[in-house]
Order: C-alpha cells, then structure tokens, then sequence
C-alpha cells in the first residue's frame, strides 16, 4: 500500500485538479471538431492543448528555458511541479523516483524536428528532462505499456517504493497527438465522428485527447497520516494472450486482472468502477464481459474519455486523479456522452452524478499487445490506518533456468552458439533464426523486427515441455528504442506525397507489443509490461525482474533486454523461476551472460 | 478477371506478409478469413489500404469489407465493377 501526497492534471479543461473537476462537474467536454488537422485528410474530434496556452503557462513558471522543451515536456513540467509543490517534496532528494508514462512521447518530432536534435524521440529523453528539470538524481522509468501505461505505471510506483528503498515516488503520465497517431488510430477504424458515447448502444469509436497528469505516492513510513487520505491498495497487470489489437470477447485478461487487485478486498466498500470506456464496440463490451465475471454488474460504473478523450498514456493517471477526488468528495462522476447503455452484459452505468458513501474504487484500463490493467484504490480513516503490505519480500532466492542471447551474427543459449549468421545470405538476420530453429509461426513474418527478436529469443529458452500452464507466468521487457525502428516505417506511410496509413504497422508502434506476441504464442496470462531506459543496465534488469516477483502468484517470468534498431538486434532473455535450480539471479550473473 | 485475380494474389502476398505462400497456394474461391487464408481483423484493415491505394476504391468503415473481402474472387468482382484506378 501506499499513500498519496498530492495530485495534478493539464488538459483542454484545466491546469490544476481543482480546475478539472469543476469543469467535469459543468458537464465541459474537451472534444472539438477538426478538418485538415496536421494536414490530415479525414476530420476528427479530438481534445487539443493549445500550444499558446502551454507556452504561456510555462513562461510563468520558467522563463528563460521556454524553447528548449516540446510541448509534451512542458506539460509534464507544468503537471509535475504543481503536484510536486502541493505534496511538500523535495524532487532533488535521491529518495524521490520519477516515472514517466507515456505511449509515444515527442513521436511528432519525426514529421518535424523544429529543431530539435535528432534522438529526441527517445522516451527515456523525455523522462530525463523532465526528472532533471526537478534536480531529480536518479535516473527515471519509463512505463511504456499502451493504453495501460498510467495504470501500469502506478503498480510501477507501488514497487519502487514497497521494494526498492524510495520514499516518493512521482508519476507523471502523459501523451500529446500528432499525425502520427491520429492517422494511425484512423487506420484502425476506431475514431468516431461525432462526441463518444462510453457504453452506449450506438457508440461508435473514440476521441482522442491531449493531457498530463500527476501523483505524488509516498511510503507509508514518510506519509505523516494525521488524518485521512487515498492510498493505493492493490494493482496488478494481465494479458489476454489472445489479439495484440482486439480485447479479448470474453474479456480473460481484465477479469483475471480484476480478481488479482481484489483478492480478498470485500466489495461492498467499492463506490464505482472508473472503467477504460473508451466508447469502441469491441472495448465496452469486453469491459462488461470482465465485470460480470468479475460479479461486479451492479456497481456503478463511468467512464471519463466523454469529458477528455483518449489520453493514452496520461488517462490511467489522469482518470485515477479525477476518481480519488470524487471519493473524496463522495461523488460517483457521471458517464458523460452515454445516453441508451447497450453492452453484451449489463453495466451499471452512472448516468447523472451523485452521492455515495463508498470508501474505494477499482480503475480498470485495457490496451493493445492484449494488456490489461486494475488498481484498488481506497479512502482510508487516519484511525483505522494499518499498512497493508500485500506485496511479498522480494529477496527469495530467483534462479536463471535458461537464457537466450541475440547479436547482430550470434545465437546463444544456455552458453552454447546455436546460430552463426550467413552474411553473404540475402535473407534477413532475423529470418535466419527463424529458419534455422525449425519454427513454424506464419504470424512471424507479419511482425515488426523488435517482436520477432523478442517472440525468437523465447520460443528458443521455453522448456522442453511447452503444454505446461502458463498462467502465473509474466513477461517482462526493457529496452532503449521503444518502438522506433517501426515508428519510423510507420511515419513512410503518411508522408504528404504518399498518405496510406498502414494498420498493420502502425500497431507495432507500441513497445509492449512484443511482450503480447510473446504471450499469446506461449499463453501466458499473467503480467505483461514493458520499459524504456538509456542503455541495459543489470542492476535495472534484476530490480525489475524482482519487483515483479513481489506478485506472490508469479512463478517464472521472462524477461531481459529486447533492443532492435536500425538493423542492430541487443537481446538478453531470461527464462527465472522462484527457487533455488541453476544459475542465481544476481546483477553480476547478468552481466556475465549479457 | 483472371489477370486482376492474379494481380490481388500477388498484391495480398506482399502486403499481408505471406512469406512462405505462392499465388498458387491460394484458392480464390475459399474464404479469406477464418479458415481458408486464415486473415485476422488487422489483415482486413490492411485490405481496406489496399483497395484505396492501389484501386481508389474507399470503404467507409471496416463492416464494408465484410462482403467484400468472402475471397479473392469477391474482391476481384467488387473491384472490377468500382475502381477508377
């Protein structure tokens, strides 16, 4: 559990929390009707920060920096050091750790740098400026998951400060819109032309949104609870290991997710679910589906994308933000933009704001690479304040049961070179592998290269045995380049001369999506996740790999360094499991193998 | 009709990836989706390209493609009679 100090949000509705929640409680909307946006052709409703505004507002706060920043920097700055300020922490103090969600940071800098330097759209850029903006000294995470980057990146926070020793921990999510990826959500079908409508039986796509949001998170050792507060009680990830861009029907990962975040939790204290509802068919109704599994059908349930859109990676931390205010002020929101609710399972839709007496709430996200993501966050009593640590010593004995390693020219696993490459072959590296190994997985020559390397470097570590069940099984993968060997693929097909939005590559632009092809080749369940650092770092890979075993169900997890860019392949994979056979997992046994 | 059927094979080919399959693999009568060809729903977005780009034809939305995209033989109707490229 952990404690939350203070909070923000920058969007078209507001520059403060405060702002924001009134603006809500008007019923504003932050959408807007817009033809030849960025020079795209189709019109859209989108939710848009006015870059003048932005500008301004930084200038008060930062007067000679002003052009040294992006937009998207500048509005994680403005969020953070309100929250920063309000919550009474020293940002330059090592105990405090910064994490950045986001799912494609400065990705406009690909159609036009503005001067800005080449490397820019880096995410763990990004994050770096921002933490050093505050005089933060350690290096940030970057939590780059999809759509549940916030959420995934709040549990990110949980195990920093439960795990690895910092008592602050601030999380800052979020995304600015482009042509980038507004085409590419228009190649998906999956932007509607008018206002969305969460939930209801005529939706029809969503609106995508511009934000930033922040909390501050403390340890409950430094929290000073003198009186009540929102804490964060439980969260976890899970995959669907079925699509890697349609929600599962059943709605398997969130509902499994959802199970994990309560385990135990008596429900009759939840006051609503904020739910994901992002206002696409297929979302809504895997979300009602997960709910009624779940047992949940009669809670009520809002989704906030009606008032701000799709924010992306700032929605997790942004919708969160919006419902701890409203448990405060014991509030059920209102499900703006649904008028007839039509789900293949009921949903208790709030429909009109009102009271509740509810002391917590689940935040529910789900995302493409099959994530899914719940957190249980609760309004504790300063009298009844126990600190429930549910997470697990994550000092047990891990070992290293095999590992794959890929360079540009060799394939080593367990130690031993399984694969030279054929330099004078036209056929790419990648497919060599492929070939050599025996697979046979069609999907494969569909996928971008950093899935490939990630989905070879697997299939080559799993024990002989492949039935064995995977559920309590996660995968986890850092890495420096995101997604930018296919975001640049990606940018060739929406070029002015040349404007064909291609699907089927823009949905590898996501770095988590090689963690999805990974799970539904081998059925994992459990945790997906992926981050983004400047270079491998051991010490991050066993923290990582640690802190993810603090989620006492998991058993083994794959995990390691997937790097692929501009035709160079850095891939370490881990096959560790939770006891004491073959190699330790220890920070200096890493770097031996890597 | 035979050379447009000919030309699609080989333009799904291409553009969907089908690595190891050769246009004679590929039955035009059988059901792109599902069995036969096995295409998922992004297989079918990239279709929908397809048909803007190298045809001029523009589906609206993806429930379009669902008539359209039964089989090779169905696309190379469609096309036949609405392209204007």
């Amino acid at each position: 559990m952990i404690v939350r100090l203070s909070d923000n949000i920058v969007s078209p509705l507001g520059f403060t929390t405060e702002e924001n929640y009134s603006a809500v409680e008007r019923g504003e909307r932050g959408g807007k009707y817009y033809e030849g946006l960025f020079g795209i052709p189709e019109p859209c409703y989108v939710s848009l920060l006015d870059p003048v505004v932005v500008d301004s507002r930084f200038s008060a706060m930062c007067h000679s920096a002003h052009e040294r920043y992006t937009k998207l920097e500048k509005i994680c700055i403005i969020s953070a050091a309100d929250a920063i300020t309000k919550a009474g922490v020293d940002a330059s103090d090592k105990r405090v750790i910064f994490i950045l969600s986001t799912t494609k940071g400065n990705i406009d800098l690909l159609d036009n740098r503005n001067d800005f330097e080449n490397g820019r759209e880096n995410l763990w850029v990004s994050a770096q400026l921002v933490s050093r903006y505050f005089g933060n000294p350690n290096e940030p995470v970057v939590v780059s998951n999809a759509c549940i980057s916030g959420c995934a990146a709040q549990v990110a926070a949980m195990r920093c400060l439960q795990c690895d020793g910092y008592k602050y921990a601030v999380v800052v999510g979020a995304d600015v819109l482009s042509k980038f990826v507004i085409s590419g959500f228009q190649s998906f079908k999956a932007l509607s032309q008018q206002l969305c409508k969460p939930f209801d039986k005529d939706r029809n796509g969503l609106n995508l949104g511009e934000a930033a949001a922040t909390i501050v998170y403390a340890h409950p050792d430094v929290a000073r609870i003198s009186q009540d507060c929102i804490v964060m009680r439980s969260g976890s990830l899970s995959n669907d290991a079925n699509h890697i861009s349609g929600p599962s029907r059943t709605g398997e990962g969130l509902y499994r997710s959802i199970c994990r975040t309560l385990d135990g939790y008596d429900v009759s204290n939840l006051a609503f679910v904020s739910a994901h509802g992002t206002s696409t068919p297929y979302n809504d109704d895997m979300e009602s589906m997960a709910l009624m599994r779940a047992g949940l059908s009669e809670i009520p349930v809002f989704s906030l994308k009606g008032h701000f859109g799709h924010t992306l990676g700032a929605s997790g931390v942004l919708e969160t933000v919006m419902s701890m205010h409203a448990l405060m002020n014991g509030c059920i929101l209102k499900s703006e933009g649904t008028e007839n609710p039509g789900t293949v399972q009921h949903v208790n839709v709030n429909m009109q704001m009102r009271k509740t007496d509810g002391r917590a709430f689940l935040k529910l996200m789900s995302g493409f690479g099959g994530s899914n993501a719940s957190i249980l966050i609760e309004h504790k009593k300063s009298t009844d304040f126990d600190v429930d640590n549910r997470l697990n010593d994550n000092k047990v004995r891990l070992s290293i049961q095999s590992y794959c390693r890929i360079t540009d020219d060799t394939v080593i696993v367990g130690g031993q070179n399984i694969v030279t490459r054929d330099l004078s072959s036209d056929v790419t590296w990648l497919s060599q592998i492929y070939k050599s190994i025996g697979l046979h997985y069609p999907k494969f020559y569909k996928m971008d290269n950093l899935s490939k390397a990630g989905l070879l470097a697997a299939e080559m570590l799993m024990p002989e045995s492949q039935d064995i069940p995977k559920d309590d099984w996660s995968v986890v993968v850092l890495n420096r380049s995101s997604s930018l060997d296919d975001d640049k693929a990606y940018q060739e097909t929406i070029s002015a001369e040349n404007y064909y939005p291609a699907p089927s590559i823009f949905v590898y632009t996501l770095a988590n999506i090689v963690t999805g092809e990974i799970s539904i080749r081998h059925k994992i369940f459990g945790e997906s996740a992926c981050y983004i650092f400047e270079h491998f770092d051991e010490t991050k890979l066993e923290q990582i790999i640690r802190d993810t075993f603090s989620d006492s169900q998991v058993r083994v997890i794959i995990g390691g360094w997937v790097e692929y860019y501009d035709d160079h392949c850095d891939v370490l994979l881990l096959r560790v499991h939770r006891d004491d056979v073959g190699i330790e997992l220890t920070k200096d046994n890493i770097k031996k193998i890597y | 009709m035979e050379e447009l059927i000919l030309e699609l094979k080989k333009e799904i080919i291409e553009v969907l990836n089908l690595e190891e399959m050769t246009p004679a693999d590929i039955d035009e009568n059988a059901p792109l989706f599902g069995e036969g060809l096995g295409l998922d729903s992004i297989d079918a977005l990239e279709l929908i390209v397809l048909m803007e780009k190298n045809y001029g034809i523009k589906l609206a939305n993806a429930n379009e493609g669902k008539e359209i995209f039964q089989s090779i033989k169905c696309m190379a109707d469609y096309i036949a009679a609405h392209r204007t490229k």
